[in-house]
């Protein structure tokens, strides 16, 4: 391996926490997926490192699916927000709270 | 013939009253009237068909079980016997007079079916108390005459007086059927039976403590029915029923009910000293109180409840006294010359229009046509005991028997019975001189009294005055002949020698004289009415319905209230409330968590997943430093 | 003995209403098509049930008809259904109601198939608890008999049906819970000492407790019980219930479900734990006692009518546990009766009511007056079932009461006593009711008819019945004789 394996799972961290902050701090809708998207991400690289280290075929199979299942979230989640939009004129995540108890 | 044809005697009634109540209205007013009469009628004459059957030991019939569970076993039995038998006689002849009688009172009501209905009912009911053999039996007639008595006193029901009056009387003697009611518990526990028979013949083996507690038990539920102290406040009231009703239920035979029961019952109440002591006590305070009662009176037919009352407290001296011979002649007697006073004031008031009030009635002798007169005077002199009537003899031999009693205390009970024959005298010479003597008082317009309510009462005025002859006593020649008839069931004999006899009989009319001499100075020009505060209280029963009202109903309507909103309103479902409502509140607590914002949610996601981490992080470590 | 052919008549008997239910509903909008439908059902179930009756009414040792078959197998769960003395007498009560119910229901035009559907649900669930002999078939009965009820409360009721459905609903179902854990800690109890995973109750009997176990394990079921029965101080559920119910679902209330209650403790509570049972009887005879006082001075004090019978029925069903408690053959005899000729009388009482308040308009004693100068027919026998329900002998009640006084009597002479103090209670309740609203001047609402044809057909039986109870209870008491040895012989 070229990169070392730790190297690897760091990054999967930072990434991880970048994107989990993301989705904390920011109020848009799109934002928060993005965040989302970016914590999918540090989970598939590190499946893919973890399947070159172990030299597992598994890993890399399983980010494929990753990468299906986000790519039709992703659809899926635009639609709403697009209809969300068209519906309250906004996409702040904090003006959608009409399930509150 | 078999035995089993001695049911025809009460059941005749009961058929009349189903078919009565059934298809009365919807059938001629004539068959409702002649269904009625016939059925008491034929009654009457079966059981002078049957008289035989009475004769020794007497005979027991059975139907049909009953009940019958584990040990208990009861039939459907009745006994006719040396007791039942006149008893029998009397409760259907006086009712086949009586319901003659009420045929000519009720000609105008509309409601006759209901009324004929439950007169006949209470006929049957009647007749199954006498009857009984087992007690669980007499208990079915007992509820059932109360009944009959709850219906017919409420008859006129759109008066709620008069309804109110019919509670009275079912409530206060149900009070009574309570003790009655534990009595017959525990006479099955001690027993295993409630054959009337076989208790009494197994009374000797109850140890004496019980069966003191038995009787006084017997005598309260005696008490309820036969209006003694404690339990006499309903009987007044009663009168609110139609007449003929009074006559037959309120006179002559439901209050006598408890008298007869302590006869049935007497081989085991005799065994307790104490007990007969009580029953004594009992009648004579009562006799006394009635009596007092009755002096000041307004209303006619009231007198006459309170005398009965008094009259029959007299009966539970002479039970008491142990002769149940005396009682149950003074029961016959009593019940020939009561039936009549009441059927002839039925007529008094039908002649004075429909008055009841006696202060407003007066001058009726020179109205009346002259045989109420005559009768409504054999009825009096009889309750007041005029010499060689029957209530003389009969009240005489109570009154021997309680003199010749060997407990002292006895002799302050006929003292008592003494007082009260005097008041008896004045307040029945009273009576008369107000209804029939003097001057019209009263503006009513007088009915004419129809045939049928004329005719019954001479059989009776007869049957009252030469009533005498059924126990004539051997002083003046007779036979005793009653108490020789019950035979063993007759009780104690009473003997004195004659110098005593003449003495207590001398005393007697001496007493008369003295209580007519008296109602003769002060009635015979009536004066005005006194309303001091004695007679107010008198006129009261000695505010007996008050104090009831303090002591008992207000309590328990207090407490029926605490049970109801007290108890189940607040504890119950106001703990179960509080408990809702705290849920509620919790709920509410933690319902602002969900607050709908999606960053709030993910906040706390966030957090949740560092604290797991966290977890693992340490069990990691802890792991890692434990090697 | 048997002269009616071999079919499994207990499958039929829990099966015939359902399949009624099942038309009614699909009968949806035709409500004359279901009233007959439901009729026809009903019939047919009284009538099989009076032939199991005269077949099997001279009783006998053990269960006159039994019924097994394997239902989950892996968890040792049985459709098993038996029936004895008791369980015959409970049917035959069950299907003769449930035919009077509907007749009772013939006025209801709202909804009518879907309530006459839930009607035939209830008789479903009825026979089953009464004829269930495996645990979780019993416990599946005993909650199929609570929708019904609750939505024949709370959408057929009167003006304050949802609090009243809720709270019938939510008592119910506490005790049905405590029922639940119960019955599965038995099992697995069971299951570990024996290795026989089963719910079958003549095997869970011969489970080895100790009594600290026992005592817990009846209480379970016990509250059950004593919810539905209902026992003071689980009662305050009822009045509420009766008084929003309408007419039928009120006969359904006082006749069969509280029956429920006290048979669940004579075929279940009792032979299952009888160190704790012999421990708490004297606690079950002091509740009922105060259960009996209580709830008929409670009585005493409504004003609305149902109101007074609901708590005259807690007061009846205080003196059928005192019988229970007893624990004396004559007693429980009488207590058995007692349900029988209870729900009778109520029930009759509360179809009678329905009648006063269609025409009236009220229910309410202080605005009802002078009913027999109106209506003579349908007042003389409201007098008659009032009076049975007084005690008055030679009407049903009494026999019951009774047999009950003079077997607790034998053990227990001062509650037999006391019992016998509140039958004046009783008397006053039931006086006060007749007096305001029989009695008294003509007044409101004036009545314009009196009984109509299907009125007479559905009270004339019921009178019968009273009267016949009244003087022969023996066909009714023989049935009895043997189960009750049988269960009394155990314990105490």
């Amino acid at each position: 391996m070229i990169v070392p394996f730790e190297h690897v799972l760091a990054m999967a961290s930072a990434l991880f926490v970048l994107g989990l902050t993301c989705t904390l701090v920011r109020r848009q809708l799109i934002m928060i997926l993005i965040g989302v998207e970016i914590m999918l991400n540090a989970a598939a690289l590190a499946l893919v490192g973890a399947s070159a280290f172990w030299q597992q075929v598994d890993g890399q199979v399983f980010v494929v699916l990753l990468m299906a299942i986000t790519a039709s979230e992703v659809a899926v989640a635009l639609a709403m927000v697009f209809y969300l939009r068209h519906r309250k004129g906004t996409i702040v995540a904090d003006q959608f709270n009409r399930m509150h108890g | 013939m078999s035995e089993t044809l001695l049911f025809l005697i009460p059941l005749l009634p009961l058929a009349c009253a189903v078919v009565n109540m059934l298809f009365g209205m919807r059938l001629p007013r004539l068959f409702a009237e002649t269904t009625a009469v016939a059925g008491v009628a034929t009654s009457t004459a079966l059981t002078l068909l049957f008289w035989d059957y009475s004769v020794g030991e007497g005979t027991r019939a059975v139907l049909g079980t009953w009940l019958s569970s584990g040990s208990l076993d009861v039939a459907f039995a009745l006994r006719f016997d040396a007791l039942a038998a006149p008893m029998t006689l009397m409760v259907t002849g006086v009712a086949t007079l009586i319901h003659l009688y009420a045929v000519g009172y009720m000609h105008e009501d509309q409601d006759y079916a209901r009324f004929f209905g439950l007169l006949n009912l209470f006929v049957f009911a009647m007749l199954t108390i006498v009857l009984a053999d087992n007690l669980l039996v007499l208990f079915l007639g007992w509820e059932g005459v109360g009944l009959c008595s709850y219906g017919l006193i409420g008859f006129w029901y759109s008066k709620l007086d008069n309804a109110k009056a019919g509670t009275k009387a079912f409530m206060v003697t149900r009070v009574g059927d309570v003790f009655f009611g534990i009595a017959l518990l525990w006479l099955f526990s001690l027993t295993g039976t409630l054959s009337i028979s076989e208790i009494n013949a197994q009374a000797a083996s109850i140890s004496p403590g019980v069966v003191i507690v038995l009787t006084l038990l017997l005598l309260l539920g005696a008490c309820g029915k036969s209006a003694q102290l404690p339990l006499m406040t309903w009987l007044a009231d009663a009168m609110a029923g139609p007449t003929p009703v009074s006559a037959l239920i309120h006179a002559a035979t439901m209050v006598t009910a408890g008298v007869y029961l302590l006869c049935r019952m007497f081989p085991l109440i005799s065994l307790s000293a104490v007990g007969m002591t009580a029953i004594t006590a009992i009648g004579a305070l009562t006799a006394l109180y009635a009596a007092t009662c009755a002096l000041a009176q307004r209303e006619i037919k009231r007198v006459l409840a309170y005398s009965t009352m008094s009259q029959v407290g007299y009966m539970f001296m002479a039970v008491g006294a142990g002769t149940v011979s005396g009682a149950m002649f003074h029961l016959l007697t009593h019940a020939f010359f009561k039936a009549l006073l009441f059927m002839a004031a039925g007529c008094v008031i039908h002649l004075a229009g429909n008055e009841n009030d006696i202060f407003k009635m007066g001058g009726l002798a020179r109205r009346s046509p002259p045989e109420l007169l005559w009768v409504f005077l054999a009825g009096a002199v009889c309750l007041a005991g005029v010499p060689l009537t029957g209530g003389f003899f009969s009240k005489d031999g109570i009154l021997l028997a309680l003199f010749t009693h060997g407990d002292p205390v006895y002799k302050l009970f006929w003292l008592v019975g003494v007082i009260t024959a005097l008041l008896t005298a004045f307040y029945t010479f009273r009576l008369v001189y107000l209804v029939f003597a003097g001057e019209p008082r009263g503006h009513g317009h007088p009915h004419t009294i129809p045939m049928q309510m004329r005719w019954p009462l001479w059989p009776l005025a007869l049957l009252g005055l030469a009533g005498g002859l059924l126990n004539l006593p051997v002083l003046v020649g007779g036979g005793e002949r009653l108490h020789h008839w019950l035979g063993g069931q007759a009780g104690r004999h009473v003997t004195a020698s004659h110098n005593l006899e003449w003495l207590l009989i001398g005393l007697a009319i001496v007493i008369v004289a003295v209580g007519w001499a008296a109602a003769h100075w002060r009635y015979r020009v009536f004066r005005g009415a006194r309303d001091t505060k004695t007679t107010r209280f008198l006129l009261d029963g000695w505010r007996a319905d008050q104090l009831v009202d303090l002591m008992i109903l207000r309590p328990f309507n207090a407490i029926a209230g605490f049970c109801w909103i007290g108890c189940d309103r607040t504890l119950f479902d106001g703990t179960l409330n509080v408990l809702a409502s705290q849920a509620r509140a919790s709920g509410n607590l933690l319902r602002r968590m969900t607050t709908g914002r999606l960053s709030s949610y993910l906040a706390a996601f966030a957090w949740g997943f560092l604290l797991i981490l966290g977890w693992v992080l340490m069990t990691l470590v802890g792991r890692g430093g434990g090697h | 003995m048997a002269i009616l052919p071999h079919i499994p008549w207990l499958t039929l008997l829990i099966c015939l209403p359902l399949t009624g239910a099942m038309l009614c509903m699909l009968a949806d909008e035709r409500e004359r098509t279901s009233h007959w439908l439901a009729l026809a059902t009903t019939a047919i179930i009284f009538v099989i049930t009076i032939g199991l009756f005269i077949s099997y009414g001279a009783g006998g040792a053990g269960w006159l008809l039994h019924e097994d078959a394997i239902w989950i197998d892996r968890y040792g769960i049985r459709y098993s259904l038996g029936m004895d003395g008791i369980s015959l007498l409970l049917v035959l009560l069950t299907a003769f109601l449930h035919l009077i119910a509907v007749l009772a229901s013939w006025p209801i035009e709202r909804h009518a198939p879907r309530f006459l559907g839930l009607l035939l649900l209830l008789e479903t669930g009825l026979m089953g608890i009464f004829l269930a002999i495996d645990l979780v078939l019993f416990y599946v009965f005993w909650e199929v008999m609570l929708i019904p009820m609750f939505l024949m409360i709370g959408i057929w009721g009167g003006e304050q049906r949802r609090q009243a459905a809720l709270k019938f609903f939510l008592y119910a179902l506490a005790g049905s819970l405590a029922m639940l854990v119960a019955l599965i800690a038995l099992y697995l109890l069971h299951g570990e000492q024996t290795g026989s995973y089963t719910f079958a109750l003549a095997e869970l009997m011969k489970t080895r407790l100790t009594l600290p176990q026992e005592i817990l394990l009846f209480s379970g079921f016990m509250l059950a019980f004593a919810i539905k029965t209902p026992l003071v101080p689980f009662h305050t559920w009822l009045p509420d219930a009766h008084a929003e119910s309408p007419a039928s679902g009120a006969v359904d209330l006082t006749g069969l479900l509280l029956k429920t209650g006290v048979f669940g403790m004579i075929r279940i509570a009792f032979p299952l734990f009888p160190a704790a049972t012999r421990f708490a009887l004297p606690l079950l005879g002091i509740l009922a006692l105060t259960g009996l006082f209580h709830a008929a001075w409670g009585a005493y004090r409504q004003n609305d009518i149902k109101r007074l019978f609901a708590y005259s029925s807690i007061s009846h069903v205080g003196l059928i546990l005192l019988g229970l408690a007893a624990w004396q053959i004559t007693a429980w005899e009488g207590s058995i009766l007692l349900m029988l000729t209870n729900a009778i009388a109520t029930g009759a009482l509360f179809v009678l009511i329905a009648m006063i308040r269609q025409r009236t308009g009220t229910c309410q004693i202080d605005e009802l007056s002078g009913l027999w100068g109106q209506a003579p027919n349908l007042s003389a026998l409201f007098l008659l079932f009032a009076l049975a329900s007084l005690g008055l002998p030679g009407l049903a009640n009494f026999a019951g009461e009774i047999l009950v006084l003079i077997g607790t009597f034998q053990t227990h002479p001062v509650w037999a006593s006391l019992a016998v103090v509140a039958v004046v209670f009783a008397a006053a309740y039931i006086l006060r009711l007749v007096q305001g609203v029989i009695w008294g001047p003509i007044s409101g609402t004036r009545i314009t008819y009196d009984l109509t044809p299907r009125e007479w057909l559905i009270l004339v039986p019921m009178a019968i019945l009273v009267i016949w109870l009244g003087l022969y209870p023996a066909p009714f008491l023989t049935p009895l004789h043997e189960p009750v040895q049988l269960l009394l012989g155990g314990s105490p």
